[in-house]
């Protein structure tokens, strides 16, 4: 087994000549397996790139991502999903059309969405276990009162724990948060950390993107600093917190220890 | 016309066509695609039937292949020549979405239409192929009339199942997943291109199946049945009836076939008379279609599926 889960190697993006991600060498790091990894920066740090980069939803100017060990270059992004990694979106993006339950449902890659399985009908066997593995995840994420629901009237901290539901149902290996307690209100932060340190403990590798430092800096256990779309810094949150160029570029003195 | 022969010609025509709206609701209601070339099938349908079927080319004809087949070979090449016409415009038009694939589908039909008018080896060209085969219903001991209707609706009661089968199942899911947000879809391991092309392709063999009964109905395919006209007909239809049900998809398709067959069946005893009625069809159709569009009778009749 490979220690690194995730390595990422002189990365770099490209906008119309515009260097998003990478800077001047590229932008490299590496995860280890098992790890809650805090990813941060100011605004139009690149963070999201980098999620957009890893997750193949963008691809790469330069440089390379290997998840296990396996070159992520002219990987479809659904390809990617399905080699275990998950991601959330920065603005939570849930299936309209579907139910609470559907959206977490069709999550799980089923039989059913071959034609072959389609006409023949050999579908129906796995649906039950789906459903209740469906119901499970939500309880573990606290929308299991919501099931039955329809999208639009769920809040918008719900539909960011409705988007790790329908990652949480295709047991992801490793997940990448993007800005998980964006418009989620104080009272419900204590409960997702509880459910991100959860995840953490059943040793899936997270990445989240936060600005709640208080949050972030409570439970990760390395932390990455991106300026400009270069790394600024790596290290523990105490380190992190004491590095006199994070603390300039982002932090501000209130976080100075 | 009697009540006998109007109601069997809404039965025919309305299930013939609402193939096409039931075909367009799985396309667009639930695959987000904007098809409007749905004609290009049903015409590919109709020329594959009538070649397969005709006598090898004699005399005047100047159309060069006839097989002489009996009825359902003819049929079975009207499946499988939708088929592969799918498969040649779905392939490029992959990677386009909204109105660009609407333009390019309708580029396409279009195309088919000016080949089948100027090649004339294919069909005799404008003129079209006329005397069509169709096949015998007296040995169930049915008239023409009674035997093409029940076709028609045989036809449409498979395709309906078809749909519904693929809506139900997971597959439905994913698709309707993939039309609400391809990046999310893509993120929990939906191949969308996949899933697009096998509902872009699928869709497509029944209207050629109806094709091939509309060329054995009116026993004659020309360019000029086969316009765009049509496929502004099915999209009329399917929002009349309120997307996303099957069953919206056919009360939409009857309602506009009844009421163009009621107006059809009125005498007139001067040409005069027939222009104005004609002048006050087309009013009368605005109107109705505003009223249905404000009231949406067939959406309310089928919440009840959609919802669930």
């Amino acid at each position: 087994m490979i220690d690194d889960i995730l390595v990422v190697n002189k990365l770099t993006k490209q906008f119309g000549g515009l260097k998003a991600v990478g800077g001047q060498g590229g932008l490299s790091f590496n995860v280890k397996r098992g790890a809650l990894v805090g990813l941060i920066g100011p605004n139009g740090a690149g963070k999201s790139t980098t999620f957009n980069l890893i997750s193949g939803v963008l691809e790469p100017s330069s440089g390379s991502v290997a998840l296990n060990g396996k070159d992520l270059s002219n990987i479809k992004s659904s390809e990617i999903a399905s080699h275990g990694l998950g991601r959330t979106f920065q603005t939570p993006r849930a299936f309209t059309s579907l139910s609470v339950l559907e959206n977490v449902m069709v999550g799980a890659g089923s039989t059913g969405e071959r034609l072959t399985s389609v006409f023949s009908g050999s579908w129906r066997t796995d649906e039950a276990d789906i459903k209740s593995k469906a119901i499970e995840v939500l309880q573990q994420v606290g929308l299991d009162d919501r099931i039955g629901d329809i999208v639009a009237n769920l809040s918008g901290g719900e539909l960011r724990m409705l988007e790790v539901a329908r990652q949480l149902i295709r047991d992801p290996e490793i997940l990448l948060l993007d800005e998980p307690t964006a418009g989620v209100d104080p009272s419900l932060q204590g409960k997702l950390s509880s459910i991100l340190v959860d995840l953490h403990n059943e040793g899936r590798t997270l990445i989240v993107v936060e600005h709640n430092l208080h949050f972030l800096l409570s439970i990760a256990d390395v932390v990455i600093v991106l300026q400009n779309g270069e790394l600024l810094a790596e290290g523990t949150p105490n380190e992190i917190k004491n590095d006199q160029r994070v603390i300039s570029a982002y932090l501000g003195d209130e976080y100075a220890a | 016309m009697n009540i006998e022969q109007l109601l069997l010609a809404v039965l025919t025509y309305g299930c013939l066509y609402s193939v096409m709206t039931v075909n367009l609701n799985l396309q667009y209601a639930r695959g987000g695609m904007i098809n409007f070339g749905t004609v290009a099938y049903f015409a590919a349908g109709a020329y594959a039937y009538a070649i397969f079927t005709q006598e090898p080319p004699s005399g005047l004809d100047q159309y060069a292949f006839g097989f002489n087949s009996p009825w359902w070979v003819g049929f079975i090449a009207a499946g499988v020549a939708a088929f592969l016409f799918a498969i040649v415009t779905g392939w490029p038009t992959l990677r386009l979405r909204g109105e660009y694939l609407a333009l390019t589908t309708f580029a396409f039909a279009e195309v088919l239409h000016s080949i089948f008018l100027n090649e004339r080896r294919i069909g005799n060209g404008s003129v079209g192929l006329s005397n069509v085969n169709r096949p015998d219903f007296s040995w169930i001991g049915m008239s023409d009339n009674y035997g093409f209707a029940g076709a028609a609706i045989l036809l449409l009661m498979f395709t309906a199942f078809l749909c519904h089968r693929i809506l139900a199942s997971p597959y439905g899911r994913a698709i309707d997943a993939v039309r609400d947000d391809e990046t999310a879809a893509e993120a929990v391991g939906k191949d969308i291109k996949r899933l697009r092309f096998e509902i872009f392709v699928i869709s497509a063999v029944p209207v050629g199946f109806a094709g091939a009964l509309y060329a054995m109905i009116t026993t004659l395919v020309s360019p000029g049945l086969f316009t765009a006209e049509v496929t502004f007909f099915v999209w009329i239809a399917l929002i009349l009836g309120g997307e996303h049900t099957i069953k919206g998809a056919i009360f939409g398709t009857l309602a506009l076939i009844l009421f163009e067959e009621v107006v059809r069946s009125f005498n007139f005893e001067t040409v005069r008379s027939a222009e104005i009625a004609a002048s006050v069809e087309h009013i009368m159709t605005g109107i109705i279609f505003i009223m249905i569009l404000r009231w949406q009778p067939f959406d309310r009749f089928t919440k009840k599926e959609a919802v669930q």
